[in-house]
């Protein structure tokens, strides 16, 4: 018996690791491990006021700030029976395309890129590909803009509240964000060249599930009430449990989740999969152009989903802005009742979010969070044990093994610090 | 003569990766940051790390095992100077916010279960300097770009960082923003460290406390303000500890204490 690990996953938020344990040729086991430390986050905003809990549960995750807090929104504004205005409505829509940008740049051309072209950072890129970490470090930064435009800062904001808007963007901020969102689609149509130009290597494929929320309108989007299942399921967000089925592991901490018994992946990738005959625009040729079966299979197309994705947000963000700017400003929406339940289900960048409440008389009685990296855990292990096999067969060196075991787990675009939100991973 | 570019390493413990991200967030200011500073390990950004001797080290997150524990202690035997970036390395963070109420152990089990634990012993988050010496703080939640880079200048330059003394309310003055506890509304404010611009009451918000508490030294009398304007006190410490931690607590025990000899 041998290990064959990666001891300190690089280029992913939070730390974890991949143990793979080996018997001659045969795999035994493959793990992500993860050495979060535990926060015990939802026990702790226990008996706290909405306002209160909502400073709070988007620090579980700094990528995916505005994510948590729109799930947390959302199930507290069902909870409490508030209603938002169209204004409210269409600018979350905004901080969502700026998250998406910003964090499908950062992943994409930052943290998974460099597997593929054979360096150890983006940076160590500059000298052959300064034009490409140029062009990705610009998307990013307009993906923070609009978060600090939408939520009054990059990371963390706390200007979306509950009912609304401490302050709207201004007519000046929606002018800015349509004129550089358009000046960027080249590079974002680069990015896609780029990712669609890669070999993709097929070791890791396997049939897998995909979940996402169905976005209202039969359009492509970030939020909604029901979830669809690429089995041609649907079901409301309100019966999550049902869908993502958290049970505890013997040999974890980490809490894991099966549909129907199965492994299932979250991500852009399920999200094109389920909606992507949706989209508009110049994202939609490419997604015509680049989709095909293997997407159904092999996981590392999740990158070039994201690269098709932050196309599309871009493109949306022009007539966004200018749905917003039509309309006036509203005051925040005041809770109609203290007692009550809901459930918040949003795309974070890298998979569905689940937030659910139960407020009693006025305070938070349950918080429940389901994290989009949580549910990945056992598909990211499923592929990456199929990887393992299938490359020592093809008698590839310890290091192209451990090379391609991390580029499925990073493909996964994994927020490790939100998958242990309360929980924390360990191999025994 | 030449100055040596410093050896940096920026390491992340229990927290949201906020600060480490804020970091990459200097789209505008990575490559030279990257050029200035000789960067020997930040498992966030890049695979090639090299753990040895450091000149800096940037440490985010609180300590939440005895695992992490011990390599704090590594991270600091081998740095010259050690720097704790963020609120959860600074004060403990939302996670350390209900830090000796003796309840920890109860919240644990309700997570966990009974499941066994062997690998790594997990505890109550603690800051950074519960466990190690550290040399400079850098507030926030997360960091502020400016403060953060404005820090590494001046160490690259060989000189000490200049962080802010003083509470949000100056910063807000500066924007003249019509104060919030006029308004009869609770604002962290008084008792919460600058650095942020006063965000939230710009925003018509009240300030959440994100900084941890302020080191000024009138906080005694801001926090016997708030009592004589009629907030209570409960409720002010319920609102600053998500952010406050361990700090907090400190801190309103010496006030309670001053408060009681008066």
């Amino acid at each position: 018996m041998r290990e064959l690990s990666v001891e300190n996953l690089a280029r992913v938020e939070g730390h974890g690791g991949i143990t793979v344990t080996l018997d001659g040729k045969k795999v035994k086991s493959v793990t992500l491990d993860v050495h979060e430390g535990p926060r015990l986050i939802e026990q702790l905003v226990k008996g706290m006021r909405p306002e209160d809990d909502l400073n709070v549960i988007p620090r579980i995750c700094a990528i995916c700030t505005l994510s948590h807090r729109y799930a947390a929104i959302r199930g507290l504004e069902k909870a409490l029976a508030i209603k938002p205005s169209e204004k409210t409505q269409l600018t979350r829509d905004l901080m969502m395309l700026g998250e998406n940008v910003e964090s499908n740049s950062l992943h994409t051309m930052l943290l998974a890129l460099p597997d593929f072209l054979g360096y150890p950072s983006a940076i160590a890129m500059l000298n052959d590909y300064a034009d490409d970490v140029k062009r990705a470090l610009r998307l990013k930064k307009f993906g923070n803009r609009v978060m600090e435009i939408t939520s009054g800062r990059i990371v963390h904001g706390e200007n979306p509240v509950v009912g609304g808007f401490g302050k709207y963007p201004s007519k000046k901020a929606l002018e800015e964000i349509k004129v550089k969102s358009r000046e960027l689609i080249p590079d974002a149509i680069r990015v896609i060249e780029l990712f669609g130009s890669l070999e993709y290597p097929a070791y890791s494929e396997a049939e897998s599930l995909f979940m996402s929320v169905n976005a209202p309108k039969k359009e492509y989007g970030f939020a909604g009430d029901t979830i669809l299942v690429s089995n041609g399921k649907e079901t409301s967000a309100e019966d999550y449990k049902k869908l993502t089925n958290e049970r505890v592991v013997t040999h974890s901490f980490a809490k894991r989740s099966l549909y129907q018994d199965k492994p299932f992946t979250v991500g852009a990738n399920a999200r094109m999969i389920n909606m992507g005959k949706r989209l508009d625009g110049q994202a939609a040729d490419f997604f015509k152009e680049h989709y095909s079966d293997k997407w159904l299979k092999n996981p590392l197309y999740n990158d070039l989903a994201q690269a098709i994705e932050e196309l599309w947000s871009l493109e949306h963000m022009p007539e966004v802005c200018d749905r917003i700017g039509s309309l006036e400003d509203t005051p925040i929406e005041k809770p109609t009742r203290t007692t009550g339940s809901g459930t918040g289900a949003v795309e974070a960048p890298r998979g569905t979010l689940y937030h659910h409440y139960d407020i009693k008389d006025g305070l938070i009685d349950v918080a429940d969070i389901i994290t989009p990296t949580a549910q990945n855990l056992d598909d990211i292990e499923k592929h990456m044990k199929l990887t393992a096999e299938r490359m020592l067969a093809d008698d590839k060196k310890d290091e192209e093994v451990r090379l391609g075991l991390e580029m499925v787990a990073r493909a996964y675009d994994p927020c490790i610090s939100c998958a242990t939100h309360m929980v924390t991973l360990k191999r025994i | 003569m030449t100055r040596q570019s410093p050896k940096v390493g920026v390491y992340g413990f229990t927290g949201c990766a906020g600060d480490q991200l804020m970091i990459l967030n200097c789209e505008d200011q990575l490559v030279d940051l990257f050029g200035a500073t000789e960067i020997r390990s930040f498992l966030m950004a890049k695979s090639d790390n090299h753990e040895g001797e450091l000149d800096v080290a940037f440490v985010e997150g609180s300590i939440s095992t005895d695992h992490q524990e011990k390599k704090l202690k590594d991270i600091r035997a081998r740095s010259k100077v050690l720097i704790a970036i963020g609120g959860c390395a600074c004060v403990g963070g939302p996670q350390a916010m209900m830090v000796g109420d003796g309840k920890w152990e109860e919240r644990f089990k309700k997570v966990y279960g009974n499941a066994k634990i062997t690998v790594a012993k997990p505890n109550e988050a603690k800051p950074i300097d519960a466990i190690v010496k550290v040399d400079i703080y850098i507030p926030g939640c997360p960091i502020d770009k400016s403060e953060f880079l404005n820090a590494v200048s001046k160490l690259v330059a060989g000189k000490h960082p200049y962080l802010y003394q003083f509470p949000v309310c100056n910063e807000c003055r500066w924007k003249e923003n019509p104060c919030i506890l006029y308004a009869g509304k609770f604002c962290g404010g008084p008792l919460t460290k600058a650095g942020c611009g006063a965000i939230c009451p710009t925003l018509g918000l009240p300030c959440v406390g994100c900084w941890g508490p302020t080191d000024d030294l009138n906080v005694t009398s801001e926090y016997q303000l708030l009592k004589e304007k009629g907030y209570d006190p409960d409720e002010v410490m319920k609102k600053l500890r998500k952010f406050g931690g361990a700090k907090l607590a400190e801190l309103v025990k010496d006030i309670e204490k001053k408060g009681a000899k008066a």
